[in-house]
């Protein structure tokens, strides 16, 4: 009897998820290949598809992340809870974001006890929001969410952002239930019609009014498997979606506040912009140190900002510096998708990594491919190598480095050392 | 579809289980038609037999579907005709006539508008109200048959607005000549019905039996019947009537009397012969060979009949008096009804016959008051017509009521073979089909027929889109079940509860669960409330129960499907031989998953099963034990197969009772369920199950696409075609 309170009291540290690992090695069931193949068949049918080029894209993103802080986020499912699991990922998430997006602002809300809480207001500092993420820690998560109170919130927030910014919504669910003060269908409608897209990440199983959201909304909706697989899932939001329909393309006034503030170049107010001010992200603070001569200075109004991007808080002019743009202008440009194609006897190196293939790909390809013959009964041979072939230079890499650079890279190694494609391109 | 190709080639009957969501009516429709198409000669017509409204809807749907496409392939018009024919009640188009709620009502003021002698009588004077949309068709509808096309309920409806026809006769017309023809079981599975409704069906046609696995069931209570006081009362209410008309008439008119008399006395021979020409089903409640002789004496004039109608109501009465249960036999009661009061059995056998040709002669327009008293008029029939297989059970009062008095009089069919029996006799081949018919050897023992083909099918499916599983212990180590001895213990009941609420919360959405009866569900769910499992629930969703109230269960539905639909998900608590677990589907997320609580035994107390097992023992040989857990599992398998309505459906099954674990019940679940019932899931406790849904929920939220199931349980026609599947499909079909 003794024995048994023991084991029990430990449960959480062994017990039942180590006899699931044991299922999972189990074989007599398709069950798990079978699923991870669907993921990876899934992985690669997104790439597919981001590469479709010629998309409009949303580059210019709001975006509010609903997390929820409801009674089921203490759950012990992700280590070491739901909550801190999605939080550290969400860190990880804001700063990607604001990485790729760096004309793109973010909110942050909670939803708990029936109710909706605005942590951090639609801003472009990462800093805030990762500030307010770690003190989010601490708090204790209780009762029941609410979806409905979320997403209205974040649409009074988003409602009246310009029309040429992509308005977006990212529920991190964790319940699977909503516990809403009316018609749920009314507040679907008028995202919808403010043009507000909706993905959902689930964190524990497929809810149909989730999945209804994110359909009309023209959002996604997914459901995690473990921790691994929801870092994916999150981090795939970091890319800007394709804008939906009718958006307008207009001209947005932005300021590009003077560069280095050491070079002295002459000019009648550089006195002013040079001479130690408070800086205004931090004035509110008490502990307001950063005065000096260091900074950015609104081109409108001559207000001092410590970090770029940022939106004035004096005249709300956008201030940016040129490398941000350029990093968003691989949104706008996606290197073209590379053909797959059967392995070329000559070539037998990855151009990107100089692996030979078989070395590169035994691991993942061989299986998949195997399984996909077994799935097809048409492909005639069993171990067959699948490389890809940039259209420009014809250079030949694996699988890694076809995703590696298009999701990192954004740039095709051979055409950039091609002396003659660079050029073309810089033209 | 091979197997079914056999039975037809056979010229027999076939019984196949196919789970659902996996295109039974669609196989079944396409290679019929093929098949009449093919043979135009040997097979003439398809009666396809559903259960409810909806679902013979869905089937005209899928018709018109093949239609569609037999049309698109073959560039012309199709000569078929397919038809679906439902009561007055949905049928009706007469705006006055249709407002009316219950089936009776509508049927009652529709024969006041439409029989012969009202129409008669409105020839001669005005102001009777007929029905002008019978006018109509009785006008020019006959001639002009129905154009080839697949008709549902709405289509007849509107057709029938079109032409000022009624739909209802309209569609009982064309059955004749229609190919397809879709309408509930009980147009040919009740004598009093079929009579009517299915008398014309020729020999030559396929009749098909859907979600037939309680076809045992629909045949004994289409000749069962129950006699209460009440009934018995208002017996004696119409029976003055009667009497008030009869003498009135005598008054005014005697000479109908005389001729209705005559009439008897030449007995019913013309109908004999009209019957036997057409082949006509064999009705049961009036054996063929009583129609060769005449109405006996004593009840052929009116006052007569009247009389002696009062004598058997009166005697019931006193027979319902008793404060001690009695059963007898036919034989016995016969006996008894002749030394009491005089009563011969062969007036009484054509006592139905002889009641409605005296309505008949009256022209009493309204049939509604008179139901009870054609009740007690087929009893009187049906008793002196068999005298095996059936039973006589009276009970003073009911087993839960012991101190109130309501005397009920049950006369049970116990055999299931006699109402099928004609069907089976009389058409080439009779398929019977569901989701659930497992264990299959058991339907042609209690329907006694010989099935050329017996098969059950399973699902082939590109994910495990079903986890059943066997919860036989909670977590603290107790055994769960619902047997007698354990049920009033607070131990399992908790544990149930503890089972229930840790799968709310783990599950998204819609949750249904089954307990095995009313009394044990309101037991259950008090208990829980003193435990304060319901509060526990409620956090995660809210709770909905099902009563015997048909009303309320369907408020409760509503409510249910709204809160799934919104996210708050519901638990849904039912009982497992209720209005629910027949016929309501929950497919997606209204139910992604089904909890059975303990195992659905039939109230093994009651006298008329009691009755019955002796019956099936002494006939059949087949054993008491084997029938009841028989009958529980398909209950079961058909409460776990609602929430599982197609292929890119998914759904939990949770059995949670030690007993399913054994060999005995596990062999008897269907096919397509024992194949994903793993050994290792089949003893699990509470938590260890939650852990299994958990992981497996979500997996199944991955996305799922279409291209996912090409190639496995979604075929090309080039994949088809494939030497491979060949191959495959000839090792399946060797398999079964």
């Amino acid at each position: 009897m003794a024995d048994e309170d023991e084991t029990k009291e430990y449960r959480w540290e062994s017990g039942y998820e180590k006899t699931w690992e044991a299922i999972k090695e189990d074989d007599d069931g398709l069950l798990e290949s079978n699923v991870a193949d669907l993921v990876a068949r899934a992985k690669r049918k997104r790439a597919a598809l981001k590469d479709t080029g010629a998309i409009q894209l949303g580059m210019m993103r709001h975006l509010f992340v609903v997390v929820d802080a409801s009674a089921c986020m203490f759950l012990q499912d992700l280590k070491p809870t739901r909550f801190l699991c999605v939080l550290k990922l969400l860190e990880v998430f804001v700063h990607e974001f604001f990485d790729l997006n760096p004309i793109s602002q973010l909110g942050i809300l909670t939803t708990k006890m029936k109710r909706s809480e605005q942590i951090t207001v639609l801003a472009g500092n990462q800093k805030k929001h990762i500030e307010a993420l770690q003190q989010l820690k601490d708090l204790s998560c209780e009762g029941e969410p609410s979806l409905q109170n979320s997403l209205e919130r974040a649409m009074n927030g988003l409602k009246n952002m310009p029309a040429y910014s992509s308005r977006e919504i990212l529920v991190l669910f964790g319940s699977l239930t909503t516990c809403d003060p009316g018609d749920i269908q009314k507040t679907i409608k008028s995202l919808k019609d403010n043009n507000i897209r909706v993905s959902i990440i689930g964190l524990a199983a497929e809810v149909r009014i989730c999945q209804e959201i994110a359909k009309k909304t023209g959002g996604t909706y997914n459901v995690l498997i473990d921790d691994h697989h929801l870092k994916e899932l999150i981090l795939n939001q970091v890319q800007p979606p394709a804008v939906a329909g009718s958006m307008e393309a207009s001209l947005v006034k932005m300021g590009f506040p003077g560069g280095s503030p050491i070079v002295n170049d002459g000019t009648s107010d550089s006195s002013a912009d040079h001479a130690p001010a408070y800086c205004l992200c931090h004035i509110e603070s008490e502990t307001s140190s950063l005065m000096g001569p260091n900074g950015y200075n609104c081109p409108q109004c001559g207000s001092r900002y410590c970090e770029l991007p940022v939106e004035c808080k004096q005249c709300g002019l956008t201030l940016v510096s040129a490398p941000h743009l350029a990093r968003s202008y691989h949104h706008l440009f996606p290197i073209k998708p590379f053909i797959e194609r059967a392995q070329v006897r000559e070539t037998t190196h990855c151009f990107a990594c100089a692996k030979l293939f078989v070395e590169a790909e035994t691991n993942v390809i061989i299986i998949v491919n195997f399984r996909l013959c077994l799935f097809y009964h048409s492909l005639p041979f069993l171990f067959l190598l699948k490389v890809y072939e940039c259209e420009n230079c014809n250079q030949i890499v694996c699988l890694d480095c076809d995703l590696f650079i298009r999701e990192t890279l954004h740039t095709c190694p051979g055409c950039a050392s091609d002396p003659v494609t660079a050029q073309m391109k810089t033209n | 579809m091979l197997e079914l190709k056999r039975a037809l080639d056979a010229k027999g009957h076939c019984l196949l289980e196919m789970p659902s969501g996996t295109g039974k009516t669609t196989t079944l429709l396409s290679l019929i038609v093929a098949y009449m198409k093919a043979h135009p000669l040997d097979l003439t017509k398809l009666v396809y037999c559903s259960r409810t409204v909806p679902e013979i809807e869905k089937v005209m749907e899928e018709l018109r579907k093949l239609m569609n496409y037999y049309e698109k392939e073959m560039g012309m018009e199709q000569n078929i005709l397919g038809l679906a024919l439902s009561s007055r009640k949905n049928l009706c188009i007469n705006p006055s006539v249709s407002k009316e709620r219950e089936g009776k009502v509508v049927d009652g003021r529709c024969y006041s508008l439409t029989a012969s002698f009202v129409r008669a009588r409105h020839a001669a004077d005005d102001a009777v109200p007929i029905c002008e949309f019978y006018e109509g068709f009785d006008a020019h509808g006959k001639e002009f048959p129905l154009p080839p096309g697949v008709y549902n309920l709405d289509d007849l409806k509107e057709y029938g607005q079109m032409k000022r026809w009624c739909p209802y006769f309209l569609a009982r017309h064309t059955i004749t000549h229609a190919n397809i023809v879709v309408y509930s079981y009980h147009y040919l599975l009740d004598p009093k019905i079929a009579e009517v409704v299915s008398k014309e069906i020729s020999k030559t046609s396929v009749v098909v039996f859907d979600e037939a696995h309680n076809i045992d069931n629909v045949c004994i209570d289409s000749m069962s019947v129950k006699i209460t006081k009440r009934l018995l009362d208002k017996c004696s209410n119409s029976i003055t009537i009667l009497e008030t008309t009869i003498s009135n008439m005598k008054e005014n008119d005697s000479k109908r009397l005389e001729k209705e008399y005559k009439r008897l006395v030449e007995g019913l021979r013309d109908a004999t012969i009209a019957r036997e020409t057409d082949m006509a089903l064999v009705n049961p409640v009036l054996p063929s060979e009583i129609l060769e002789e005449a109405v006996p004496g004593t009840i052929r004039t009116a006052e007569h009949f009247v009389a002696f109608l009062k004598r058997v109501v009166e005697y019931i009465k006193t027979r319902l008096r008793v404060q001690h249960v009695v059963q007898e036999s036919p034989a016995g009661f016969l006996r008894d009804i002749h030394t009491k009061v005089c009563i011969d059995r062969k007036p009484l056998r054509f006592s139905a016959e002889r009641l409605a040709s005296l309505i008949r002669t009256l022209e009493i327009s309204d049939l509604t008051d008179f139901s009870p008293l054609v009740t007690v008029s087929h009893f009187a029939t049906l008793v002196s017509t068999y005298t095996k297989g059936f039973t006589i059970i009276i009970e003073p009062f009911e087993d839960r009521a012991p101190t109130v008095s309501n005397p009920i009089l049950y006369f049970s069919c116990l055999d299931s073979s006699i109402a099928i029996k004609p069907v089976f006799n009389r058409f080439q081949t009779v398929v019977i089909t569901s989701g659930t018919l497992s264990p299959l050897d058991m339907y042609p023992k209690i329907l006694d027929f010989h099935p050329v083909i017996m098969t059950s099918f399973t699902m082939t499916l590109a994910r495990p889109c079903i986890l059943p599983m066997i919860v036989s212990k909670g977590n603290d180590q107790v055994a769960m079940s619902s047997r007698y001895e354990t049920r009033e213990d607070t131990a399992v009941i908790r544990n149930y509860g503890n089972l229930l609420v840790e799968v709310a919360a783990a599950v998204p959405d819609g949750i249904v669960c089954f307990f095995t009866s009313y009394l044990y569900l309101e037991t259950i769910v008090s208990s829980w409330y003193d435990q304060g499992i319901i509060d526990q629930l409620q956090r995660h969703k809210l709770l909905f129960i099902e009563t015997q109230d048909a009303a309320e269960t369907s408020l409760a539905l509503i409510n249910y499907i709204k809160a799934c639909d919104n996210g708050r998900g519901a638990v849904l608590l039912s009982v497992a031989r209720g209005k629910v677990s027949e016929g309501i589907d929950f497919d997606h997320h209204l139910g992604r998953a089904v909890l059975m609580f303990g195992i659905p035994y039939v109230y093994t107390q009651s006298r008329i099963l009691r009755a019955r097992l002796e019956y099936l023992r002494d006939q059949f040989q087949i054993k008491e034990n084997d029938f009841l857990t028989f009958d529980a599992m398909r209950h079961a398998a058909q409460c776990l197969g609602r929430c599982m309505r197609g292929k890119t459906d998914y759904g939990i099954m949770i059995l949670a009772d030690k007993r399913f674990s054994r060999a005995d019940k596990r062999s008897k679940l269907p096919k397509w369920i024992q194949e994903h019932l793993k050994d290792t899931n089949c003893n699990l406790s509470t938590e260890e199950c939650v852990q299994i849904c958990k992981r497996w929920l979500r997996q199944m939220a991955q996305p799922f696409s279409r291209e996912d199931q090409l190639g496995i349980s979604l075929l090309t026609l080039e994949q088809l075609q494939s030497e491979e599947m060949q191959k495959k499909i000839q090792q399946r079909a060797q398999g079964v």
